[in-house]
């Protein structure tokens, strides 16, 4: 029965790999058409640049990692319970306005528990944004993901328009230092001086542990999951399905709107600009959940691998543009589509060995 | 004499499951065979690998005494083969004429030419006595007249060896009569006809010859004429089975279910589904609810297990009100469901055993605590049903849905239901798709549960279960109860003429 | 108020806008959805201009124009061919291959633009502006409007629109694809290779969703970013309003046209400029507008029966 479970894991863990490894090989295919020279110093840079100044650069990798932990739970928690979170985007940016309106504006706050006020309101902005999308997929039939899209552009025109109205360093064109909510660094101060990483990330993996329990060892998460594996068979069940798809898109919302809290709130400078664009946190979280097949607890390994990546495309940038990096994670996202075939063609293959436990 | 089709050690293999093992068929030219085997034996198989949708592992084809490799459909049809399926292949969308030519269309550079096909249609509708209309919209039209155009979409094509899946499992006594006479009509014209069936009437009725088949393995042929029903069953099953149910007289007691006026809205039609329905259902009796397919039956049933708001009319359980009530009060308050549809509404196939069997039960107090789920208590009470119900799975609780089979996937539904101790039943094709083992088990349960004083309401479309299971009948034909029938007083005669709204009673009121 | 202007900025919405979501309803009516077509506009619209750029002065603009269309519309198909094979062929999830086109597309743009030349702004000589259609434009009241100030792609789209009604509902071709979107079983048992014509949906989408791009750049556009701003996903909400037929799609997408015309026009509309409200609500009102139509309308919603659900020939 245990062995069951590890199966499971381990097919997963593989097709996976084998998503990441094309993924990689793709990029150096493309490095080398590009500038052949240059091509392997710069996919070595891109693979090893997290590793580039140790310890400090496993800090940043932290740092890089918090946020997309979290949009990519966001949209693993949406897949497991059969909707597909692609306005993650919209939702972070929301929750990222809010936790600095409350840094900016809620001076009020002590600094030892304003921080936590400001995760707390994004998590609630960024459920009631997701919420939206919810509702008119449960009660109108509305398709999630359009809405989602939609959402994501309006987003950013609101966020814009009230970090303007509210927040606004006009001379920067972006928003101000939410400097009374920044979040402690806590212990990795000592750790890793001198990087980004603050106590957001054992936030984080907290949250993933929490989510993980959620739906693995709780009614409510159980009846998640029957809703996104067969929504009439759970109706049938007597559970209202509508109120749980609701439910499930703001818990999507408010993980990714807390991603946003832990970004905007950190003391590295970040802020939001007013420009027309979605901030790319929201679709990483896409490949992050892939990767890690919705697994919770996975997801706090595939972020990490992510976060180095991102890492290595900023070491490698003197030589070719990051972008190569975002094209090797769409050819990942691709073949990681692939990713029930690749399961099953294993499947095949371990029983043809003589597994008649298959 | 040459035989028309020959089919010749034909094995066919899907994952897991060896569905024909070299299978033998000879059919004679003009002849109407007829294909026996329960559900899972291999027939639909067999004949898939005929039509080409499937390649067989081994074995040979020979067609008029000419070997041939069928690899496709278009194939079959070259020889003349076609096929009318158990599950219509039409396009709801289309119309008649749309799907008939589907595959074949007459074009002049791309572009359709529909004047010339209507006319042919038209003369085969005519020549055949096949009423259709060809520019009906398929999902308007009536199922006899669905299966008409599949008919059509055969004789269109120039077949001359037709196959019948199943044919009249969607079909009234009456219509079955009129399909059994087009049936020789077609053979006088000069086709041959092979007769997929489980129905041993059907096939004494209209069959020269039967070929059996049994879990994938060729049994033998034997004339129709010359064979009984218990001599053929027997072959389909592989020991003497009783065709008839053991039970006693029913003592119904106390009304459980009473249904008062209920009129259920349409889909798409401007019609309601269920129109002013009544009737009772009392503790210690089975009350099956009978009609042809689409006749309103399973809005009926979903507006009682509240999948449906009603549109009007009351609702009661055991004396309470139930018309307002959610599913989930429903069922606490001791309604049980076995749907008609297993994998859509009866099972999360993704699911173990385990979390299936609670799928009902998992907010109670012994399965769950403060939220948290009590996985030890959930796998306990599983294996007790495992081995109460003999529900057969590989690895037990932890035996995903999916791969377990028809008959214990319903196995595993009917133990959940009757385990919660309900006072009603209902029951939606308990035994649609299962094999005559399964069948029996099922059967019994019912009875089993009736006497032990509840209440059942079952909806079947298999006429044979109607009559043997049933204490009393209710016949339901476009929306309305039109009858009210003792099964130990009528005939599938009877029946039948009542489910195609040929005799309606004037006084069906709360019955 | 400059009405003909307005009008002329309706078509450059509404055209492209039409024309990729015919585009999808050719893929999704075989029953694949296609996610994608952000990803194909963008990724076609760059191999478009590049064509422009590259022949500017050897070829004569109109030509060139066309030319250009029909490099887009091929790279389109390219491209969609990554969706096909997964979705088709290896029964991928279908919105996961779309989403991957998404991103691979600007993020391929941004690569290669920062890589040549160091900036991702692509720059084009606009010399496609037709001021004045001969005769036609001296029409009173219907020359202003339709052609005036107007591009060639705007009739090529019209035409598009033309033969697709004709494909679709008089043709062999169109009768089979559709059975492939309903009922593909049906499809299969007819004789009918379902794998293949879904290959042609798809394909035909990124032919559409190509030319599609550059039909939207050209007029609206003196550079381009790498981005169409979310155009492929309203096109699928033209197509979903549109309930997958040609007639309302027309009708959706200029609906919708109109309103992306009100966010970039509103300056010069009197009326609308003195509510007062603030300019991000206004380019926010193709997205909003979306989504409270399709909060309205989805409820009947009736798709393809079988969109989405991947063929298994095999499957008993």
């Amino acid at each position: 029965m245990f062995k069951n479970v590890n199966q499971e894991a381990l097919k997963t863990i593989f097709a996976s790999l084998v998503s990441i490894l094309i993924g990689l090989i793709m990029g150096l295919i493309i490095l080398l058409v590009t500038d052949p020279n240059n091509a392997f110093l710069g996919f070595q840079r891109a693979l090893l640049g997290g590793f580039n100044r140790m310890p400090r650069s496993f800090g940043e990798m932290l740092y890089q990692a918090t946020p997309i932990l979290l949009t990519g739970l966001s949209v693993g928690f949406a897949f497991k319970t059969g909707l597909f979170n692609i306005g993650a985007s919209g939702q972070f940016i929301v929750g990222g306005f809010a936790a600095i309106f409350v840094g900016v504006r809620w001076t009020f706050l002590p600094t030892s528990i304003a921080w936590i006020v400001g995760l707390i309101v994004a998590m609630i902005a960024g459920a009631l944004w997701a919420g939206i999308s919810g509702w008119l997929k449960a009660y109108r039939n509305v398709n999630e993901v359009i809405t989602s899209i939609m959402l994501n552009y309006v987003a950013v025109f609101l966020v814009n328009y009230l970090v303007v109205a509210t927040v606004f360093n006009q001379t920067r064109n972006e928003s101000l230092s939410p400097t009374n909510a920044f979040i402690p660094r806590g212990f990795f101060d000592s750790l890793f001086p001198r990087t980004g990483v603050h106590m957001g990330y054992v936030v984080a993996v907290v949250v993933a542990i929490i989510i993980w329990i959620i739906l693995e060892k709780t009614t409510f998460g159980f009846e998640l999951r029957a809703v996104g594996f067969n929504r009439h068979a759970a109706r049938y069940a007597g559970v209202n399905e509508k109120r749980n798809i609701v439910l499930s898109m703001m818990i999507a919302g408010a993980l990714a709107g807390l991603g946003g809290a832990l970004l905007y709130l950190s003391a590295t400078g970040v802020h939001i600009e007013v420009v027309d664009v979605i901030p790319l946190q929201g679709f990483n979280g896409i490949p992050v959940a892939l990767l890690a097949s919705s697994n919770p607890l996975g997801i706090i390994f595939s972020s990490l691998l992510l976060a180095h990546l991102n890492t290595g495309g900023f070491y490698m940038q003197t030589l070719f543009p990051t972008e190569i990096i975002n094209i090797m994670v769409s050819v990942i996202i691709y073949f990681s589509a692939f990713a029930m075939i690749t399961k099953s063609v294993l499947e095949k293959y371990l029983k043809r060995k003589g597994g008649k436990n298959a | 004499m040459e035989y028309v089709i020959e089919m010749l050690n034909i094995t066919k293999i899907f994952p897991g499951v060896v569905a024909n093992d070299r299978v033998t068929l000879q059919v004679k030219p003009q002849e109407i065979h007829a294909l026996l085997g329960e559900n899972g034996a291999g027939k639909s198989t067999l004949m898939s690998v005929l039509f080409g949708l499937y390649q067989p592992e081994e074995g040979t084809i020979k067609i008029r005494g000419k070997e041939v490799k069928i690899s496709n459909p278009n194939d079959a049809n070259t020889l003349g083969i076609g096929m009318v399926h158990q599950h219509f292949k039409l396009v709801h969308t289309f119309s008649v004429l749309q799907n008939i030519i589907l595959g074949i269309e007459d074009t002049q550079y791309g572009v359709l030419q529909m004047k010339e096909a209507r006319q042919r249609v038209i003369d085969l509708s005519n020549q055949y006595g096949l009423r259709i209309d060809p520019d009906a919209i398929v999902e308007d039209i009536s199922v006899g007249m669905q299966q008409r155009v599949e008919i059509l979409k055969m004789l269109y094509r120039n077949n001359d060896i037709l196959i019948f899946d199943e044919p009249t499992a969607v079909l009234t006594p009456q219509e079955i009569e009129e399909l059994m006479k087009i049936m020789k009509l077609l053979i006088s014209e000069g086709k041959s006809i092979v007769f997929i069936t489980h129905k041993l009437n059907e096939i004494k009725a209209v069959a020269d010859r039967v070929s059996v088949l049994r879990q994938g393995k060729y049994i033998g042929t034997v004339e129709v004429s010359e064979t009984s029903k218990e001599q053929m069953s027997e072959m389909m099953v592989g020991r003497p089975i009783s065709l008839t149910l053991d039970k006693e007289e029913a003592k119904p007691t106390n009304p459980v279910l009473e249904v008062s006026g209920l009129t259920v809205a349409g889909h798409h039609q401007h019609k309601d589904s269920v129109i002013d329905v009544s009737f009772t259902v009392r503790a210690g009796e089975i009350l099956c609810v009978a009609g042809i397919e689409g006749n309103g039956q399973s809005e009926l049933v979903y507006a009682i297990t509240g999948l449906v708001k009603q549109k009007g009319g009351t609702i009661k359980l055991n004396g309470k009100d139930i018309s307002n009530a959610t599913i989930r009060e429903r069922n606490v308050a001791g309604l049980s469901h076995i749907p008609e549809d297993r994998h859509k509404h009866g099972l999360v196939l993704e699911f173990d055993l385990a979390e299936n069997l609670a799928l009902q039960t998992y907010f109670t107090k012994d399965l769950q605590d403060k939220g948290f789920i009590k996985f030890d208590a959930r796998t306990k009470r599983a294996n007790q049903l495992i081995d109460q119900y003999d529900i057969r799975a590989g690895r037990r609780a932890k035996t995903n849905a999916r791969s377990m089979s028809g008959g214990n996937q319903q196995k595993a539904i009917v133990a959940r239901e009757f385990e919660r101790a309900p006072s009603l039943i209902v029951a939606v094709q308990p035994t649609r798709g299962l094999d005559v083992g399964a069948i029996e088990y099922i059967h019994n349960q019912l009875v089993k549960a009736r006497d032990l004083g509840k209440a059942i309401l079952l909806i079947s479309l298999e006429l044979n279960e109607v009559l043997e299971v049933s204490d009393r009948i209710i016949v339901m034909y476009e929306g309305e109860v039109v009858g009210e029938l003792n099964p130990k007083q009528t005939t599938q005669q009877e029946l039948g003429l009542y489910m195609s709204g040929s005799k309606k009673d004037k006084e069906v009121s709360h019955v | 108020m400059n009405i003909p202007f307005l009008v002329q900025q309706t078509m450059f919405f509404a055209i492209p806008l039409m024309v990729v979501a015919l585009g999808g309803m050719y893929s999704e009516q075989s029953g694949v959805i296609n996610i994608g077509l952000e990803g194909i506009m963008i990724f076609s619209t760059f191999m478009g201009i590049l064509v422009l750029n590259m022949f500017i002065g050897v070829i004569p603009a109109q030509f060139l124009f066309i030319l250009a269309l029909l490099v887009s519309g091929i790279s389109g198909m390219i491209f969609s061919s990554l969706h096909a094979y997964a979705s088709v062929y290896q029964k991928a999830n279908q919105v996961i291959s779309g989403t991957a086109l998404n991103m691979f597309a600007p993020a391929f743009f941004n690569f290669t633009m920062r890589n040549q030349t160091g900036s991702n702004q692509l720059y084009f000589f606009n010399q496609y502006r037709i001021p004045k259609v001969a005769l036609l434009g001296d029409i009173p009241f219907v020359g202003p409007l339709f052609f005036t100030n107007t591009y060639i792609s705007t009739y090529i789209g019209l035409v598009i629109l033309a033969i697709s009604v004709f494909v679709f509902y008089k043709t062999r071709f169109g009768l089979r694809l559709r059975a492939c979107g309903e009922h593909p079983q049906a499809a299969d048992a007819a004789g009918i290779n379902v794998y293949r014509m879904r290959t042609y949906g798809v394909l035909i989408s990124g032919l559409l969703a190509g030319m599609g791009g550059l039909i939207l750049t050209i007029p609206t556009t003196t550079a381009f970013g790498g981005s169409v701003a979310g155009y492929g996903f309203l096109a699928l909400a033209v197509l979903i309003f549109g309930q997958w037929k040609p007639k309302r799609i027309v009708f959706a997408a200029f609906f919708f046209g109109a309103m992306k015309t009100i966010a970039a026009t509103y300056t010069s509309i009197p009326i609308l400029l003195s509510l007062g409200i603030p300019g991000y609500l206004f380019k926010s009102i193709p997205y909003l507008t979306t989504i409270l139509v399709l909060a309205f309308t989805s409820k009947k919603s009736v798709a393809p029966k079988a969109l989405g659900e991947p063929f298994d020939k095999g499957k008993r």
